[in-house]
C-alpha cells in the first residue's frame, strides 16, 4: 500500500483504476490561457506566473505541484480573482473573468461555482464563529434563510465524516483534522463545480491525511472538478487524473498522473519524483538527484 | 460579552458600582432629601439625621448636592467617551477599507489632533460654541478620539489581513458583511476597554473642570464643585471632601476594573472561558442521572 504522504516511485504500485488518461472533452470548468501575473510596481515589479495554460474538465482532478515560491498559490488566487492577471485569460464555468470588476466577482463568488480550501484551517475559520456559523456563511451570503442554511449543512457533516455535535463548537475546540474537514465541508456547501485545495493535507497527520484524501476521492465521483495544490507529489499522485508541474512560475510539464510519475520529462519533475520519500529510499539515487539539481541551477 | 464580564468577580463589582452611579444620575435629583440650592443657618454642620453628610459653608445639604451633581459628572464623562467613539472608531475601521486617500487624510487628521495643544484648542472651540460643560467635554472627546482611531484601526488591520476574512470574500462577502460579521466582534473588545477607561478619564476631567469652576456656574452642584467648596473649610470640617472624593474615586476605579474585566474575557481568553464553561456543563450533564421513560 502506498503511504498517502509518500510519492509512488516510477516502479511503484499502479495508479488507481478510477483515474482517466483522457480528460473529458466537455466544456472545461476552468480554462487558463497564457496567464501572466506580476507582483510589485515599477522597479519592484517581478513576474510570478508566466504563460500558464491549463484547463480542468468537469469531474477532473488536476494536481498542481511545485516547490515553495513556484507560484502555485498565486495561480489559485488568480483563478479566484484575488490577484489581477497581467496578461492572458481565465475562464470559469464558461465565463471569462479576466477583466471582472469587484462587483462582478462578488456576484460570481456568491454563486459558489468555485470554492477554495486554505492550507491552514485554523486561520481560515473565524475563531469566534461556531462550526455551524462558518459552514452556513456561504449560504447566508447567497440569501438563504438561516434555518434553511443550518438544515443544509447537516448532511454535509456526514459527508466529511464529522459528528453533528461539532456544529456548536468553536474552531479552537476541535482537532486539526476535524478543522480541515470543516473547511472542506464549507467549500462544498454551495455545491461548486470546481474546488481548489491549497495543500489540504500538508498540516495533517497520516490518519487525517488518509481521511481527507478519501473524502476528495469520493467528491470526484460526484462530478466536482478538483484542483489540488501541493508541494508533495505523493499527496497528489494518489488522487489526480492529471498533474501539472509548476517551476519558477512556469508550467514545465503537464500530463496524466501516470505519465508524469513514470516518465517525467523535465529535469525538475524528475527531481521531484526522485526526491519523493518512500519507505525504501535508495541511497544510490542521491547522485542522480544531485545531478538533476545541478542541471536545474545551470 | 456582558455575561462573560459578569462571570468575573471584578466585572460584577465594576458593573454594580457603575449601575449605582448611573441610577444616581437618573434618580439623584429625585432622591435628594433637600433642595440642593437651599441655604440655611446651619453652616458646616456635621452629619445628622436631617443632613446625613452634613452641610456646607452656606448651610446646603451635602448629600442632596452630591446626588443632584451626579448627572453632570455622568453625562459629561459619557459625552467625552461617545464623542471619542464616534469621531475615532468609525474612521478607524473605514480607513482600512475605503482606499488610500481616505486612509492618508484620516491619519494626518489624527496626527494633527495628537499634536494640538489642548488648552488652545479648547479655548478656540469654547470661543466658537460658547462656555459650558457640554462644549468642554466635546473638545475633550475630540482630543481623545485618536486613541480610539488607532485602537480600532490596528484591530481592523489585523482582522482584515486574516485568512478567514479572505475566505469570506471568496464566498462573496461585501465589505459591510465582513465588518459586521468578522471585524466588529474582534474590534469591539479593545474598543470596549478603551471606552471604559475613557469614561473613567472623563469623570476625572469633568471633576477637574468643575473643581476649577469651568463649565458649570455656581451654585449648580457638581462633584468637583463640592470638592472645591469643601477644601476651603478643611480646618473646620476635615472630613467634608471625603464623600465627593470617594464617589469620584470609586467611579473611576470601577471604570478601570470594568476595562480590565473586558480585556480578560475577550479574545483568546474569552474563548477559553466559553470552552471551560461548556466543559463544566458537559460534566454536570454526565453526572446527572439519566432520565427514565418519557417521550424520546
Amino acid at each position: 500500500m502506498t503511504h498517502p504522504g509518500s510519492a509512488p516511485r516510477a516502479d511503484g504500485p499502479e495508479p488507481q483504476d478510477t483515474r482517466r488518461d483522457d480528460p473529458s472533452p466537455a466544456r472545461p470548468v476552468l480554462a487558463i490561457t497564457g496567464l501572466d501575473v506580476h507582483y510589485g510596481l515599477r522597479r519592484r515589479r517581478r513576474k510570478v506566473l508566466h504563460d500558464v495554460t491549463l484547463s480542468v474538465a468537469p469531474g477532473e482532478t488536476v494536481g498542481i505541484v511545485g516547490e515553495t515560491g513556484s507560484g502555485k498559490s498565486t495561480l489559485a488566487r488568480a483563478v479566484l480573482g484575488l490577484v489581477r492577471a497581467s496578461a492572458g485569460t481565465v475562464t470559469v464555468a464558461g465565463e471569462d473573468v479576466t477583466g471582472h470588476s469587484e462587483a462582478k466577482w462578488r456576484r460570481l463568488r456568491r454563486r459558489g461555482t468555485v470554492q477554495y480550501v486554505f492550507q491552514d484551517p485554523l486561520r481560515s475559520l473565524d475563531p469566534d464563529l461556531t462550526v455551524a456559523d462558518s459552514l452556513a456563511e456561504p449560504l447566508l451570503l447567497r440569501g438563504v434563510p438561516r434555518g434553511e442554511a443550518l438544515a443544509r449543512i447537516r448532511p454535509l457533516l456526514e459527508r466529511v465524516r464529522l459528528p453533528g455535535e461539532l456544529l456548536d463548537r468553536l474552531p479552537g475546540e476541535i482537532s486539526g483534522g476535524q478543522r480541515q474537514r470543516v473547511a472542506v465541508a464549507r467549500a462544498l456547501v454551495t455545491e461548486p463545480e470546481l474546488v481548489i485545495l491549497d495543500e489540504p493535507v500538508s498540516a495533517l497527520d497520516s490518519a487525517n491525511r488518509v481521511q481527507v484524501l478519501q473524502i476528495l476521492k469520493e467528491l470526484r465521483t460526484t462530478g466536482v472538478a478538483i484542483v489540488l495544490i501541493s508541494h508533495d507529489l505523493g499527496s497528489v499522485a494518489g488522487i489526480a487524473d492529471r498533474i501539472a508541474v509548476l517551476y519558477r512560475g512556469e508550467l514545465v510539464e503537464t500530463g496524466t498522473a501516470r505519465d508524469v510519475i513514470r516518465r517525467p520529462r523535465h529535469p525538475y519533475t524528475r527531481l521531484l519524483v526522485s526526491s519523493a520519500p518512500t519507505l525504501h529510499t535508495a541511497p544510490a539515487d542521491r547522485a542522480e538527484r544531485a545531478a538533476l539539481r545541478a542541471a536545474l541551477t545551470t | 460579552m456582558l455575561r462573560r464580564v459578569l462571570s468575573l468577580p471584578a466585572g460584577r463589582i465594576a458593573v454594580a458600582i457603575l449601575t449605582v452611579v448611573a441610577l444616581l444620575a437618573v434618580l439623584g435629583p429625585v432622591l435628594a432629601p433637600h433642595d440642593p440650592l437651599a441655604t440655611s443657618a446651619r453652616t458646616l454642620a456635621p452629619g445628622s439625621g436631617t443632613h446625613p453628610l452634613g452641610t456646607d459653608y452656606l448651610g446646603r445639604d451635602v448629600l442632596s448636592r452630591l446626588l443632584a451633581g451626579s448627572r453632570v459628572s455622568v453625562l459629561g464623562s459619557l459625552e467625552v467617551a461617545l464623542t471619542a467613539l464616534v469621531v475615532g472608531v468609525v474612521p478607524g475601521i473605514l480607513s482600512v477599507y475605503l482606499g488610500r486617500a481616505f486612509e492618508w487624510v484620516t491619519l494626518r487628521v489624527v496626527d494633527t489632533l495628537v499634536a494640538l495643544p489642548f488648552l488652545l484648542f479648547a479655548v478656540a472651540v469654547i470661543a466658537l460654541l460658547g462656555n459650558g460643560i457640554t462644549q468642554a467635554m466635546l473638545v475633550t472627546g475630540v482630543l481623545v478620539s485618536p486613541l480610539f482611531y488607532r485602537v480600532s484601526r490596528a484591530a481592523t488591520l489585523t482582522v482584515a489581513r486574516s485568512q478567514y476574512v479572505e475566505a469570506a470574500l471568496i464566498a462573496g462577502a461585501s465589505v459591510g458583511w465582513v465588518v459586521r460579521r468578522h471585524v466588529w466582534v474582534k474590534v469591539l473588545p479593545p474598543i470596549a476597554v478603551a471606552l471604559a477607561q475613557t469614561i473613567g478619564v472623563g469623570f476625572v476631567i469633568v471633576s477637574s473642570l468643575t473643581f476649577l469652576g469651568i463649565g458649570v456656574q455656581p451654585p449648580e452642584p457638581t462633584w468637583g464643585g463640592l470638592l472645591a467648596s469643601d477644601l476651603g473649610y478643611l480646618s473646620y470640617q476635615p472630613w467634608a471632601p471625603v464623600a465627593p472624593a470617594l464617589l469620584i474615586m470609586a467611579t473611576v476605579w470601577a471604570c478601570n476594573l470594568l476595562a480590565d474585566a473586558i480585556r480578560d474575557v475577550s479574545g483568546e481568553a474569552g474563548r477559553a472561558l466559553v470552552a471551560h464553561r461548556r466543559l463544566r456543563a458537559g460534566r454536570r450533564g454526565r453526572t446527572e442521572p439519566a432520565p427514565t421513560g418519557g417521550a424520546s
